[in-house]
Formats: structure tokens, C-alpha cells, sequence
């Protein structure tokens, strides 16, 4: 069994980050979202299960990126300079996203879950900056 | 295949079927699937090693009981030997024989089944390494999926049908247009301080020449054309900011 229950990771996002920026999202899983409002309204969501707790934010969609040999070997390279969260790609709807995420043992402290959603917001936010040359410009 | 190979063919494999969760449940009920196997298979490695154990127990007790065998039945052949009775001697030996060789037979044992128990300890071992492994696979795999869920439905939620993903890219965008925003406020509050505050009515009193700054060019000049004054010190620049100034860091006085 998760060490939290969704109502006291709630309550101890809400703390953080305002009562107005966390969201539970209906799921079997311990899922929330929070609302980064320093960085730019980035939206992260948040699993916990029986041993972790996975934290992960949409970096850019595939789509947007011009030339994917390229980013794939930038990000690679960001990745091992990156502070507490990786990158990584995903399939949401079927659609390719770069996602930033981080993992944290089930029995972390809250302020430790804190910090690593602050983080997380921090390096995507910096990731995509530096990653911007590589992207389609609109 | 390894489950790691598995797992990676698993997401290879839905990645290609727009619109579906990442991991089926279907594949997770095979991964849960396999990791309920190898806990069996390891129930039933340490009931083997439990069996094994027993064996050598069983084999080392009949080993010691040989043991004393042999000893009491190589007194018997001494005690045959120092009556000189040959025959009785002879016979006891043919048994001290046959006991020795059992006692050979039982020590073999024992080494073959230590063997065995050593090599199933290892098994044991690497199989709860690799179990606990793969729970924490399956564990991710898991969170995984449903992070991508929930970020899908949050993405359906902003846009309705024609969702989009909100990404950190939206997000620097958002935030360079906010600094732009606030740029443009300051810059407007500044502009608006400039002309209705006293910003702008002392320098153009300062313009015309209404407002002495004596601190300027000109008054500098005007103290070092007239040296009496730089004499009498800070004094002479008559400017109140300038003498505290002064007095802040000059440590001679």
C-alpha cells in the first residue's frame, strides 16, 4: 500500500503550491496534478504507487521538433547535467512527447516531493530554453 | 526474452496505435502474470533447499553413527588380535570393512548434497535480486501508464475533443510574454512618474538654472578655482548628501 493517502498528498501540495493549483485527477492510481504558476502555468502530474512516486511533465510534443536525431542527442546530453529529473519520451494519445520527469522512494518527506516538483518545473522550463534552437519555429 | 525486453516490446508495440493507453491492462496482467510464476518457482526452489537439507542431515547422522561403528568394531579387532584369535579377528575386519566403505559412501553423499545446497542458495538468492527487480519494473511501468493517462485526460479537459498536449515550450512562452507584460508596465509607471511626479519639474528647474547642484561640473570647478575652499574641506561643496558621504567613509576623521 502507498505510504500517503491522495487526501494528505493533496493536502501537502496544496501547502506548497496553493489549494487552487492542485487537482486530483480521477483514477484508479493516487494521481494528482499541480500547477507550477512560477513556471509559466506548467502543469505536472504526479503518481504515487506502493514504492514510488512519479513526477512528469510534457517538455514538447515530437511534432514540434525539426530535427528529432538532433534533440534526441541534445537531450541526452542534458540529461546527464540535469539536477533530480530526466528526460524521457512517452505516447500520450498516440501522439510522441518529451516529457521531464522524475522518480522518489514512496517513504520520501513531503518537503522532499515539494522540492522535486519544484525542480521539476525549473529544469523543463530550462530544458526547453536551451532545447529551443532545435524546434520548429512557428 | 527478458522482462525488460519485454516491456520495451510492449510500449514499442502501442506506440503505434494512435489513441491507446501506452500499456494495455491486458500486458500488465502478463507482466503480474510472470512475476506470480517466478514466485512460485521460488517457493518451490526453497522447499527443494529445505528437502536437500534434510537429506544431508539424515546422511551426516548416519556418517557420525558409522563413525562410532567403526571405532567400537576396530577395538573388537584388537581385542580379537591380542587373544590371537585369527578367525573371529578376520571376521570382524570383513565387517570393519564394509563399514568403511558405508562411511566412504556417506561422506560422498554429504559433499554432493553440500554442492547442491550451496548452488541452490545462489539460485535462491539471484532470483529474489531479479523478483524484487521486476516488481519495481512492473511498479514504474505502472505509474507510467497512468501518468500518461492522467496527462491525457488533463489535456482533454483544457480543449475538450481537440485536445493538446500543454507543454514547458507552452509554458516559456507564457512566461516570456509576462515578462514582456511587466516590462511594459514598469517602463509605463516610470514614464508616468516622469511626468506628473518631481522627477521631471526638478530637472527642468534644474535646466533653467533655478536649482544649485553644486556637485556638478561646473560647481567642482568653481571649488577648485577657488582653492580657499577646498581647504576648509567638504565644507566648502555646501551639499548636505556630499558632507554625510564623507563623513561615512573617511576614516581619518
Amino acid at each position: 500500500m502507498p505510504l500517503r493517502t491522495r487526501e494528505q498528498l493533496h493536502h501537502a501540495l496544496a501547502e506548497a503550491f496553493g489549494a487552487a493549483q492542485v487537482a486530483t485527477l480521477d483514477d484508479a492510481e493516487i494521481a494528482l496534478q499541480v500547477v507550477l504558476a512560477d513556471a509559466g502555468d506548467l502543469e505536472v502530474t504526479l503518481v504515487a504507487s506502493e514504492h514510488q512516486i512519479y513526477c512528469s511533465t510534457p517538455l514538447v510534443t515530437a511534432a514540434q521538433v525539426r530535427d528529432r536525431a538532433a534533440f534526441n542527442d541534445a537531450c541526452l546530453r542534458l540529461n546527464t547535467v540535469n539536477p533530480l529529473s530526466n528526460l524521457g519520451l512517452a505516447t500520450i494519445d498516440g501522439e510522441d512527447v518529451y516529457v521531464v520527469f522524475g522518480e522518489l522512494s514512496a517513504d520520501s518527506s513531503d518537503p522532499q516531493i515539494v522540492e522535486e516538483i519544484r525542480m521539476l518545473g525549473v529544469n523543463a522550463i530550462d530544458a526547453i530554453e536551451l532545447l529551443k534552437p532545435y524546434l520548429v519555429t512557428a | 526474452m527478458s522482462i525488460l525486453a519485454k516491456i520495451l516490446t510492449l510500449f514499442r508495440g502501442t506506440a503505434n496505435e494512435a489513441g491507446q493507453a501506452v500499456v494495455d491492462k491486458n500486458a500488465i496482467r502478463i507482466l503480474d502474470q510472470e512475476l506470480r510464476d517466478s514466485t512460485t518457482e521460488l517457493a518451490k526452489s526453497k522447499q527443494e533447499l529445505t528437502k536437500v537439507m534434510a537429506q544431508r542431515q539424515l546422511s551426516a547422522n548416519r556418517g557420525s553413527a558409522l563413525l562410532d561403528k567403526r571405532r567400537e568394531y576396530e577395538g573388537y579387532v584388537q581385542g580379537a588380535l591380542a587373544k590371537g584369535d585369527e578367525a573371529l579377528a578376520r571376521e570382524v575386519a570383513t565387517k570393519l570393512s564394509d563399514v568403511e566403505r558405508d562411511l566412504q559412501a556417506e561422506a560422498d553423499s554429504v559433499q554432493r548434497l553440500d554442492a547442491s545446497i550451496g548452488s541452490l542458495k545462489t539460485a535462491i538468492r539471484d532470483t529474489e535480486t531479479q523478483l524484487s527487480r521486476l516488481k519495481q519494473q512492473i511498479d514504474t511501468v505502472k505509474a507510467t501508464e497512468a501518468v500518461q493517462r492522467a496527462q491525457s485526460a488533463v489535456s482533454a479537459r483544457h480543449s475538450g475533443a481537440n485536445s493538446k498536449i500543454g507543454t514547458a515550450l507552452d509554458s516559456l512562452e507564457r512566461i516570456k510574454l509576462r515578462q514582456e507584460e511587466q516590462g511594459a508596465r514598469f517602463e509605463a509607471a516610470q514614464q508616468l512618474e516622469n511626468e506628473s511626479g518631481d522627477g521631471d519639474l526638478k530637472k527642468r528647474l534644474s535646466q533653467a538654472g533655478l536649482v544649485e547642484d553644486r556637485s556638478n561640473v561646473d560647481g567642482i570647478l568653481e571649488r577648485f578655482r577657488n582653492p580657499q575652499a577646498v581647504i576648509v574641506d567638504g565644507a566648502a561643496t555646501g551639499d548636505p548628501k556630499l558632507l554625510a558621504a564623507e563623513s561615512l567613509f573617511d576614516k581619518s576623521k
